[in-house]
Formats: C-alpha cells, sequence, structure tokens
C-alpha cells in the first residue's frame, strides 16, 4: 500500500537536498559567516587609507589587494556582507510583514475595501521597484534605513497579491463553505481556516523576492544612494573602484563575485524552498 | 428593421468596446495615481527648491518668499499639483535648479537617447528569446535547451550592472575590442540577455505544449516541411505569450536602462535623473520620474490592447 501521489510530484516530493541546493547553502552559510564575524576577521579597518599602498594587487599583506584610495578590499569586503545581507534581508521582511498585513485587513474587511485597497496596491506595483526605491530614498535621504523601508515598500505588492490569491482559490472549497454555514462570519474563517493556508505560499515568495531584494539593495548601492560613505557595501565597492577598473580590477572583481554568488545561492534556495512548499502547483506563480 | 439590427449590434460594439475603454481609463487613472504619489513623496523633502537656491547664493527672506510666491509654492498642494499637470502635458516641466535651463530641452536631448537604447535592446531580448525558444523546441538540441534555463537564471541572479562591470574589463580593457563609454554594443547584448532571460523560459513550455497540439500535429501530418509548420503554425501560438510577458521586460528594463546609462555614460534619461537626485534638482527629479513610469503604463496600456485584440479568449 502506498500513497498514490502523481508520478511528477513524487521525484519532487522524495528528490531530497539536490548537489547544486547543498553548494548554494554552503555558499550562503559561507557569506552568513563571514559577515558574522566580520570585526575579528578583518585585518584592517575598512575606512583606513594607506596612501602608500593604492590599487595594490593582491598579496600577502592585502589577500585581496586594495582599492584607489588603498583601503583593504577584503576587510571592506567581510564588513560590508554585514550591511548587504542586513538592508537586503530587512528589506524582503519589511515586505512580507507590510505587504501581507496590509492584505489580510484589506481582505478581512469585505469587498469593498478589498478593491479600494488593492487598487492602491495596483498603483504601487505600476511603478517599477527601482523607481519607487529611488523616489522614495528621494523623499527620506539616502541611508541604510531608508533603503530598507524603500525595498519593503516596493516589494510589498507581491505579498498583498499572495494573500489575495490564497484567500479567493480556499474561500470557494468545500470545508470554508462548511464554516461558514456553520455561522463563521469573514473574519473568523480569515483567521481559523485560511491564515494556516496563507503560510506556505508567503513562504515561499519571500523566498522569491528575497534575492530580487539583494540585487535592488545593490544597484541602489551602485547608484550610490544605498548608504552612507563610511558604511562599505558590495554594491558601493563596485561604483566606486568602476573609474579605476584599469588599474586594479581586483578592487571590482572581488564584490562583483561577492554578489554573483550571494545572488545566484539565494536564487537557488529560493527555488529549492518554492519546490519543496509548493511541489503539486510547480506553474501557479506568484502572482 | 434598421432599429432592429442596430439595437442588436449595438450592444456587440459595446461588448468589444468596453474591455477598451476600462483598459485606457485604469490607464489614465495609474498616470494620475503616479503624479499625485511622485507629487506628495517630492512634499516629504525637507526644504524647497527656493531653499536649494537660498543656501547656494544670498537671498533675503524677502526674496525668498518673493519667489516662493513666483513659483507657486505657497498655494495648497492640490493647487500646485494640479498646474504642474496642466503644464506638463503641455510639455513644460518648468526650469532646471542646477542648470537654469527648461526641463523640457533636458528631456529633449535624453529621451531620443534612451528610447534608442530601450527599443535596440527590447528587440534584442525578444528575438533572442524567440530564436532559442523556437530552436530548442523543433530540434530538441540539448545545447539550446540548456541555453534556456542558462539565460533565465541570469536574469533571475546576475545583476546587470555586475555584468556590465566584468564585460567592460573583459572586453574593453582585456581585450580591446570595444570602447568603454558611448558604445551602445555591450550594454544592449547585456539588457537584450537579461530581458531574453525573463521570458524564454516560458515562451519555451508554451511553443513545447503548442508543438504537441493537434493542429500542429495535422501540419507535420500533410507533408508541409518544418519551417513551414514552424511559421505559420508554431510560431502564433507564442505572440499572445510574449505579448503577456512583454510588460515584465518593459518593467524591468528601467532599471537596466538607468544603470546601463550611469555605467556606460550614456546621456539618456537614466543619467538625467540620477545626476538630478545627486544634485537635488527637484524640477528634473520629477519630470524624469513621471515621464518614466506613465509611459511605462502608457506601453503596458497599449500591449495590453493589442494582446485583447489578438487573443480572442481575452474578450472573454
Amino acid at each position: 500500500m502506498t500513497l498514490a501521489l502523481p508520478s511528477e510530484a513524487r521525484g519532487t516530493v522524495r528528490r531530497g537536498i539536490s548537489p547544486r541546493t547543498a553548494l548554494a547553502a554552503l555558499a550562503l552559510a559561507l557569506i552568513v559567516a563571514l559577515a558574522l564575524a566580520a570585526p575579528l576577521i578583518a585585518p584592517f579597518d575598512p575606512l583606513d587609507q594607506d596612501l602608500l599602498a593604492l590599487n595594490m594587487p593582491p598579496g600577502p599583506a592585502h589577500w585581496l589587494g586594495t582599492d584607489h584610495m588603498g583601503r583593504d578590499v577584503f576587510s571592506r569586503l567581510v564588513i560590508g556582507a554585514r550591511t548587504t545581507l542586513i538592508v537586503g534581508f530587512g528589506g524582503a521582511l519589511v515586505a512580507f510583514a507590510l505587504g501581507a498585513g496590509f492584505g489580510l485587513v484589506a481582505l478581512s474587511f469585505g469587498r469593498w475595501a478589498e478593491a479600494a485597497m488593492f487598487a492602491v496596491i495596483d498603483l504601487v506595483r505600476a511603478l517599477p521597484d527601482v523607481l519607487l526605491a529611488l523616489l522614495l530614498i528621494v523623499a527620506l535621504g539616502a541611508g541604510a534605513g531608508p533603503v530598507v523601508i524603500a525595498l519593503g515598500i516596493a516589494f510589498a505588492p507581491f505579498f498583498a497579491y499572495v494573500a489575495r490569491a490564497t484567500f479567493h482559490r480556499e474561500s470557494v472549497k468545500d470545508y470554508v463553505a462548511a464554516a461558514r454555514l456553520f455561522g463563521g462570519g469573514r473574519l473568523h474563517v480569515l483567521r481559523l481556516h485560511l491564515a494556516p493556508n496563507l503560510a506556505g505560499g508567503l513562504v515561499t515568495q519571500a523566498a522569491i523576492l528575497l534575492p530580487r531584494c539583494v540585487v535592488t539593495e545593490s544597484v541602489l548601492s551602485f547608484l550610490g544612494l544605498g548608504s552612507s560613505p563610511d558604511a562599505p557595501t558590495w554594491g558601493r565597492m563596485v561604483a566606486d573602484a568602476s573609474r579605476y577598473i584599469e588599474v586594479s580590477p581586483h578592487a571590482i572583481l572581488a564584490p562583483v563575485i561577492a554578489i554573483i554568488v550571494l545572488t545566484l545561492s539565494l536564487s537557488i534556495l529560493g527555488e529549492a524552498v518554492r519546490r519543496g512548499l509548493d511541489p503539486l502547483r510547480e506553474m501557479r506563480g506568484g502572482m | 428593421m434598421a432599429a432592429v439590427t442596430l439595437s442588436r449590434a449595438f450592444p456587440r460594439l459595446l461588448a468589444r468596446l468596453l474591455p477598451v475603454g476600462l483598459a485606457l481609463a485604469r490607464m489614465a487613472a495609474q498616470a494620475v495615481g503616479i503624479v499625485v504619489i511622485v507629487f506628495l513623496l517630492a512634499r516629504l523633502i525637507p526644504g524647497d527648491a527656493v531653499d536649494v537656491k537660498g543656501l547656494e547664493g544670498d537671498l533675503t527672506a524677502a526674496q525668498q518668499s518673493e519667489l516662493r510666491h513666483q513659483l507657486g509654492l505657497d498655494r495648497p498642494v492640490a493647487e500646485q499639483m494640479a498646474a504642474w499637470s496642466w503644464r506638463a502635458l503641455h510639455g513644460n516641466f518648468g526650469d532646471s535648479i542646477r542648470f537654469g535651463r527648461p526641463v523640457s530641452g533636458m528631456l529633449a536631448t535624453a529621451v531620443p537617447e534612451t528610447l534608442l537604447f530601450t527599443g535596440l535592446s527590447f528587440a534584442f531580448g525578444l528575438l533572442l528569446a524567440a530564436g532559442v525558444a523556437v530552436g530548442a523546441v523543433t530540434t530538441g538540441n540539448p545545447v539550446l535547451r540548456g541555453l534556456v534555463n542558462f539565460f533565465n537564471v541570469w536574469s533571475v541572479a546576475l545583476p546587470t550592472f555586475c555584468v556590465g562591470v566584468v564585460g567592460i574589463l573583459v572586453f574593453s580593457i582585456w581585450l580591446n575590442w570595444l570602447p568603454v563609454f558611448g558604445s551602445l554594443v555591450l550594454p544592449v547584448i547585456i539588457i537584450g540577455i537579461d530581458s531574453a532571460g525573463l521570458i524564454v523560459k516560458p515562451l519555451y513550455e508554451e511553443l513545447a505544449e503548442a508543438a504537441t497540439s493537434a493542429h500542429v500535429r495535422t501540419a507535420r501530418a500533410k507533408g508541409l516541411p518544418g519551417w513551414r509548420v514552424t511559421l505559420r503554425h508554431l510560431l502564433p501560438t507564442a505572440v499572445p505569450v510574449t505579448l503577456a510577458l512583454s510588460g515584465l521586460v518593459l518593467t524591468s528594463l528601467v532599471a537596466g536602462t538607468i544603470t546601463m546609462e550611469v555605467l556606460f555614460g550614456l546621456p539618456g534619461i537614466g543619467s538625467l535623473m540620477l545626476n538630478a537626485i545627486h544634485g537635488r534638482d527637484y524640477p528634473v527629479i520629477q519630470a524624469t520620474i513621471v515621464v518614466v513610469a506613465v509611459a511605462l503604463v502608457a506601453m503596458n496600456a497599449a500591449t495590453d490592447l493589442l494582446h485583447r485584440l489578438i487573443d480572442p479568449r481575452m474578450s472573454s
């Protein structure tokens, strides 16, 4: 007697962790560990300028060389990992809370509230994320805090859409009709029967959006709007080094490779989470 | 008689026109909403255009309030918004604070550059995605199928500015093939591949499904040559999907265009926007963001209408 799963789903469920996913998890763990241990392992102050050692290639003194201001690239990379991770993950977290919260409130108050509040969300969505983030940063000022808020607002609509899609998908099912027959109101049904179904979709959405948040953070930093000059981020390191690309390619390649490894492993892990939580609905998508 | 046919034809005509009207109304509402959002956020900024000027020159308090009155900054926000929108509709976006030139003139030089760049990238991306997807479906070639996944991962995981930096390093500096700045070749290829990656996988899946459908099998069974089956029976099924996905591509083109213009020093609207942000040139910031966002909304509405027009499934 075996459980009769569709053949495709059985393969997905029983496959376990692929080597690709394991490698991605390892890379992410390494980056997080480096970021956590940064103050201990950074051999130099990331802001210290050594004017006698400008644009030094990688060597025993400076493992990844120095940039155009004589700052140690390795130290900046590991210290910068902290800002990059905190702002990227923080943005995703704010987006999750804001989008799911707004969506649930909109769904709790009946059809008109839903229509009106989702019209606002559609409007926010009409602005591309980087443009919206740029606008918010102009209004709030540059820095880590405003970037987290900007990312949160720019990516919140996706979570609200997931909440609405789950709500409407589940509310036509028999168990919801049964709960309604027993006299459960919209709020009761939402809280007791729909909220548990929501978790999977929201977590999947978070896993998919996390790399996009990190990418957007690095784009904003690259454009000079991500953080203050005394807090190095990977995007800002790329921007700073881009004018000296000919004399010190290592200063630009180090953060570029770091960003690519981070976003690549995050998106591989996001895909794994999506498959793991959502094995039967491969193609449903987030909208 | 005529009245009867008219009364029959009218609801049908209405049924066809109503979605078009709704789409246009939605577009207009979104455009108005964008102007409101941009205006309200611009009001959050501490200090206004006059304060910025006051910091640089030595304006007396009386001169400042005089200037504020001239610029209409002492009016209610809603009134300013209406006045600004009315002038913007006539192509007047005010003057740049930093350069004292009309913003419309700056837009007039920047917009064609950006349109050329985004147009080329969009076309290249679409052709690349269609070519790879059609090739992978019709030949079943594992290399082409691998490319479908490769482009997909590329656009998800590789930030365009990182690819741009590596591209400059490899092609301009190490291989010495292309000039670093001003050339469109490298940025168009980068954004093109990025755009292709967004749509190539769904396109491939749709085509793979269409390839097994009855009308394609019939076409093959009656002995049509392979290229004819592809051209007349397979490709038309890809058009609606491509149109549906092009909104996604257009949206991602905005971010890609801004970063590429900054990285490669292209004098388009993205560079204009970024320079204005760094120089706190608010009239320019406001104008560039509104122009880009409204253009995007308009293009999305246009592709949506086109989609409805050619895909009868959409009109139900």
